[in-house]
């Protein structure tokens, strides 16, 4: 794509690049010292290096947000109903079921791979080009699968936490990840590659985010309002949610204790 | 001597009434039957009680302290921050921690419309503890899935995490305040913040 434009174009992209980076790596979060225990643990919990560059990031989605997309979400969610709401997000479920099969298919989840296939094929048809989640009905529910995941199931880390503007938060294993399926494996995005009118693109990933939106508006409003630290608390739910789709939904490991206890919720002696 | 028919009768009903009371509290030894009480009674004596806000709060406090292990979940959140901190840190971080739960929890019972928790299962987690798989169904069918961490203790289970669609409430606020204790001058510096938060939930409950 870089090759197409004008040369003082590629010199300005460059110039960004190097700006970025630079502010990257002179936000580096300091780590505690070796000494402080538990503030050392806690940093290694938390698992974000870029954490002053992270918060920036932060504060400039939260303003573009409070602006533009919440307002918009909220207006959509307040005036059109929610069966049409419902119809819309089974939509725009149905026309991403390639990456979810090709995730599933990379996974060695064939069993997964045959609910994607059977879904797309009742819920095109039977749904309506997949208005009606029929499939969901007749016992085969939705699930969510992205490269992401297929990667984290391969055994690649996260890398660190990441928060972008407009994207929000994420992590350098699933950003990058994250364009790959945009770019390459949806097929809104080969439509778009085949000479097709732009606005179709566009019109679509402005659907999938606003429905995404409004459909999480709940819970986000209720973090913001319960946290002293909203940044801190988005990260930790964030994350928490995400190992949850890597596990398919099967529940949490024991979280660790840093007492040397097997169980982290052992009885507090105050209590016995 | 003889125990006439009516003593007889007296006796039974006497009998059922000592086995009736011993197995009310049967609940108390149930994973499942623990989670769909602590529903029930949430639902009917505060959600769908025609009390103030005040007293909805009031009421929670009593529930969430019989049915949660308040010190439990607090040592947990601290983890290692609790062995640095003295003991009026400890005690004033208790304290407030089931304040700020309280009235987290207080400033969303006025929205409650109808919605009904259904439990799924159990399966054994932990020492002696269970997590039931609940959930809860919203008014557009919509249902998320909200699971139960339990211990036994002396009296019967008790509540030690709720996980919200994977996304553990003790876990949530570990990685919070550790962040803030790092950040804002240790564990005085989340204390204060926490007063300060419980002091404008407090306020705008009224």
């Amino acid at each position: 794509m870089l090759k197409i434009l004008p040369h003082s174009q590629k010199f300005i992209i460059k110039l960004l690049f190097v700006a970025a980076l630079t502010l990257v790596i002179s936000s580096c979060a300091t780590k505690p010292p070796a000494s402080d225990l538990a503030a050392r643990s806690a940093f290694k919990e938390n698992n974000d290096r870029l954490e002053p560059f992270n918060r920036a990031m932060f504060d400039v989605d939260q303003a573009i947000d409070a602006v533009i997309f919440r307002p918009v979400a909220w207006t959509y969610r307040e005036f059109v109903p929610d069966p049409v709401r419902r119809g819309i997000t089974n939509f725009l479920r149905n026309l991403r079921s390639p990456i979810t099969l090709a995730s599933d298919l990379l996974q060695g989840n064939v069993d997964r791979a045959g609910q994607t296939i059977g879904r797309f094929v009742v819920n095109t048809t039977i749904g309506v080009l997949g208005f009606a989640d029929i499939a969901a009905d007749l016992g085969t529910p939705y699930h969510y699968e992205d490269l992401g995941q297929t990667l984290a199931t391969w055994g690649l880390k996260d890398g660190s936490y990441l928060y972008l503007p407009v994207i929000g938060p994420t992590s350098f294993r699933d950003g990058f990840s994250q364009a790959l399926d945009t770019f390459l494996i949806d097929p809104v995005a080969w439509y778009n590659y085949a000479d097709n009118p732009g606005w179709v693109r566009w019109a679509y990933f402005g659907s999938v985010y606003i429905d995404a939106r409004a459909n999480t508006m709940t819970a986000t409003d209720e973090l913001k309002a319960s946290s002293i630290d909203h940044y801190a608390s988005l990260r930790s739910a964030y994350r928490q949610n995400r190992e949850k789709e890597i596990r398919n939904g099967a529940p949490a490991p024991l979280p660790s204790m840093t007492n040397g206890e097997d169980d982290p919720f052992a009885e507090a002696p105050a209590n016995k | 001597m003889m125990i006439s028919r009516r003593d007889f009768a007296t006796l039974s009903v006497a009998c059922v009434a000592v086995s009736r009371s011993a197995f009310a509290q049967d609940w108390r030894n149930s994973p499942n039957a623990l989670v769909e009480k602590f529903a029930e009674k949430g639902i009917t004596d505060i959600l769908g009680a025609a009390i103030s806000q005040r007293e909805k709060a009031d009421r929670f406090r009593v529930l969430f302290k019989d049915f949660f292990d308040i010190p439990s979940i607090g040592r947990f959140v601290l983890a290692r921050f609790a062995r640095t901190a003295s003991a009026e840190e400890n005690e004033k971080f208790a304290m407030l921690f089931e304040d700020v739960i309280v009235y987290t929890w207080s400033r969303r019972f006025g929205e409650y419309k109808g919605q009904i928790l259904k439990v799924k299962d159990n399966t054994p987690d932990g020492n002696d503890g269970a997590l039931v798989n609940s959930y809860i169904m919203d008014n557009d069918s919509q249902s998320f899935a909200v699971a139960w961490r339990l211990r036994k203790r002396a009296a019967g289970y008790r509540v030690v995490d709720i996980i919200i669609e994977g996304v553990s409430m003790a876990i949530t606020y570990r990685q919070e305040y550790s962040t803030i204790i790092q950040q804002n001058g240790g564990i005085g510096g989340l204390l204060a913040q926490m007063q300060k938060q419980v002091d404008e939930m407090k306020a705008k409950l009224a």
